[in-house]
């Protein structure tokens, strides 16, 4: 296609660069959305499929929980009745799901409180330790990594990467015992346990979430800085930093317009891979620092055996885990083309 | 004396007004004897320290505006090796541990991060083997040549956007303002080497060196890429360094050859003296290779065999 001899560019096409520019940049986002909504559309449906599904495999009936083991067959059925129990199966599915869509989780069977009500409670608590423990996940580890990826094969760099194995190996529910230990117990920094919400002053807001989120950040700043790590040392290997170094770009604009561009992918994708495993650890820390958050509001629904707050849980979930990969997704095809060219 | 990209520019862009403003800025303050050397290379020695051994035993050159240079020799001879040394980008355990080198007045060796960093693209530059490697995936082609403008020029976003299309068009690419919005996984190979051409002679650089830069190219794209490089050097005083494995690239090109072989130079000189009376054996294995391999040969074969059959007949 090179050409020395090619015809005139035809007035016309003279602004198409600008424009195309900015249509393509649209287009790619659209249909990185597109394509996450086409792939988060049957996730949606089977996983919430398969938690519907949960009642009918477990057996477990609210005729149960409410009569005790020793009820009749009778009222166990009128009690199933009056839950709509009795009805075909994908009936019942279809009806829960319309509900679900609309936000209604159903009423849980132990008390017969609305569940989207209870969770929108422990939510709260949840949300701010995850958000708080990301946070502290990205800041650390993208400092961590940035450092021992600049002062690679340094004293820096062996220090950085000893600290992050040790750390990742080390559980969120030792962590967070230790870090009560410390600094609850022993330097009376931080409360050791319970929450108070940010409506009511932002300073006791911060103190109660900081241990939790800290314990629970441990292993995302361990992932991204490792990975952050590795790929910018990779990127800085690549021919294109010599092209701009030749060009006389300095060291600065290199780094941050070029190698870190570049090397942000397996961190965010990382970031994205993190954040179920940090709603599953919530269910140990909130147990240790006292916290009635989500998970423990999991973990108690499951052990009553209260089925519709369970699959409300999980859908909440699902919907959680979806949605914040949706956004690593539309921040990666940002960063870098190639993701949205292979995948 | 005007800028260089000033010149590519009038000549490819009559059209633009604006132009002879724009880039008219004064930032080069060139030393007004012409004939100065922009680069000298004396008696440059690099050895690997990691090994403990020298690999380049000695290379001497200079080069002035408008001169080409060419440096012949099979891989591992050190010719990369000495123009890296020259770019300061020499790899890691590297280092010149002989001789000096001058950049349009300044000693190599004298050279604080920050200077060479000013000095990179604004007085030498280089091009190299396999140009999509040397240009960022992730980052629109054109985008990459505007942001050289940005930073070595201190142009604005909007101008620098001009100017790199400007660059675009003055390496012969057509459709400049499509290619600008492209990455390098769309354009064609020779298409890159125009681009990252015109991304190294954005910040009018004074030396271009060119490291094997048509050797991944085939025939036609390469002779024209030749083209490009030869004009480059005849409007605007560019002075070339020209590096490859082929003596008939250097040859199209060059004013002066260097014939490298494992670290030593074993042949300089006028590019015709060195062609037509070469001293040295592997000066001579390289010429007769290409008589022997060379189309001409064959085309030769094929002539004589068709006047011979032309006689039978008659």
């Amino acid at each position: 296609m090179t050409t020395t001899d090619a015809p005139a560019t035809p007035p016309d096409v003279r602004h198409r660069g600008a424009t195309t520019g900015a249509r393509r940049t649209l287009g790619r986002v659209l249909v990185t959305l597109a394509r996450s909504i086409a792939i988060f559309v049957p996730v949606f449906l089977v996983a919430t499929f398969v938690t519907f599904a949960l009642r009918s495999l477990s057996g477990l009936s609210p005729a149960r929980i409410q009569l005790g083991e020793e009820a009749t067959p009778e009222a166990v059925a009128r009690v199933e009745a009056q839950w709509g129990l009795d009805r075909p199966f994908l009936v019942q599915y279809v009806d829960w799901l319309g509900g679900v869509l609309h936000g209604q989780l159903g009423t849980s069977w132990t008390n017969g409180a609305d569940i989207s009500t209870l969770i929108g409670l422990g939510l709260g608590v949840s949300l701010s330790v995850a958000t708080f423990a990301l946070l502290i996940g990205v800041v650390a580890g993208f400092t961590l990594g940035t450092v021992a990826a600049l002062r690679r094969s340094t004293w820096v760099d062996r220090a950085i990467t000893g600290f992050v194995t040790v750390i990742s190996v080390m559980p969120a529910f030792v962590v967070g015992i230790v870090l009560v230990a410390v600094f609850a117990v022993g330097l009376h920094v931080f409360p050791s346990a319970g929450y108070v919400p940010a409506a009511q002053g932002f300073g006791p807001w911060l103190a109660h979430i900081t241990l939790p989120a800290v314990a629970l950040s441990f292993d995302v700043v361990a992932d991204v800085a490792r990975q952050l790590r590795s790929s910018l040392v990779a990127a800085y290997r690549e021919n294109y930093v010599t092209g701009a170094v030749v060009r006389g770009l300095s060291p600065r604009r290199i780094f941050f317009g070029h190698v870190l561009r570049n090397g942000l992918g397996p961190a965010l994708a990382t970031l994205g891979l993190k954040f179920p495993t940090l709603v599953g650890a919530s269910v140990v820390t909130e147990w240790i620092f006292g916290l009635q958050g989500f998970g423990r509001f999991a973990n108690d629904s499951a052990q009553a055996g209260d089925v519709p707050a369970v699959q409300g849980v999980l859908v909440v979930s699902i919907v959680l885990v979806v949605a914040f990969n949706l956004i690593v997704n539309l921040v990666l095809a940002r960063v870098t083309p190639a993701s949205q060219r292979g995948v | 004396m005007a800028t260089l990209s000033e010149k590519v520019l009038t000549e490819a862009e009559k059209d633009s007004r604006t132009e002879a403003e724009e880039t008219g800025n004064t930032e080069h303050v060139h030393p007004a004897d012409a004939s100065a050397p922009v680069l000298s290379v004396r008696d440059v020695r690099i050895s690997d320290q990691a090994a403990g051994h020298e690999i380049v035993h000695g290379v001497s050159f200079t080069l002035t505006p408008g001169k080409a240079v060419g440096i012949v020799g099979e891989s591992g001879s050190g010719k990369t090796l000495t123009c890296r040394a020259a770019l300061g980008i020499l790899p890691a355990h590297f280092e010149v541990t002989g001789g000096s080198i001058e950049l349009d007045g300044n000693d190599i060796s004298a050279l604080t991060p920050a200077r060479w960093t000013a000095l990179r693209g604004a007085t030498i530059s280089a091009v190299f083997q396999d140009p999509a490697s040397y240009l960022n995936p992730s980052i629109r082609v054109g985008a990459q040549i505007a942001e050289v403008v940005r930073v070595k020029k201190g142009l604005k976003r909007r101008e620098a956007h001009r100017r790199a299309i400007e660059l675009l068009r003055a390496v012969h690419l057509r459709d400049p303002e499509l290619v600008y919005g492209q990455y390098t996984y769309e354009l064609s190979g020779g298409m890159l080497q125009r681009v990252l051409i015109a991304a190294a002679i954005a910040a009018d650089p004074r030396i271009l060196i060119a490291d094997e830069a048509t050797t991944a190219l085939d025939v036609t794209v390469q002779a024209e890429i030749l083209d490009l490089l030869a004009d480059l050097r005849e409007r605007t005083g560019l002075a070339l360094v020209l590096v490859s494995h082929d003596l008939a690239v250097v040859a199209q090109l060059c004013d002066e050859v260097l014939v490298m072989r494992q670290g030593e130079v074993v042949e300089q000189g006028p590019t015709r003296e060195v062609l037509h009376h070469p001293r040295h054996e592997y000066t001579r294995l390289l010429i007769a290779e290409h008589e022997q391999y060379g189309l001409d040969k064959f085309l030769a074969v094929e002539a004589a065999k068709a006047a011979a059959a032309v006689e039978e007949d008659a």
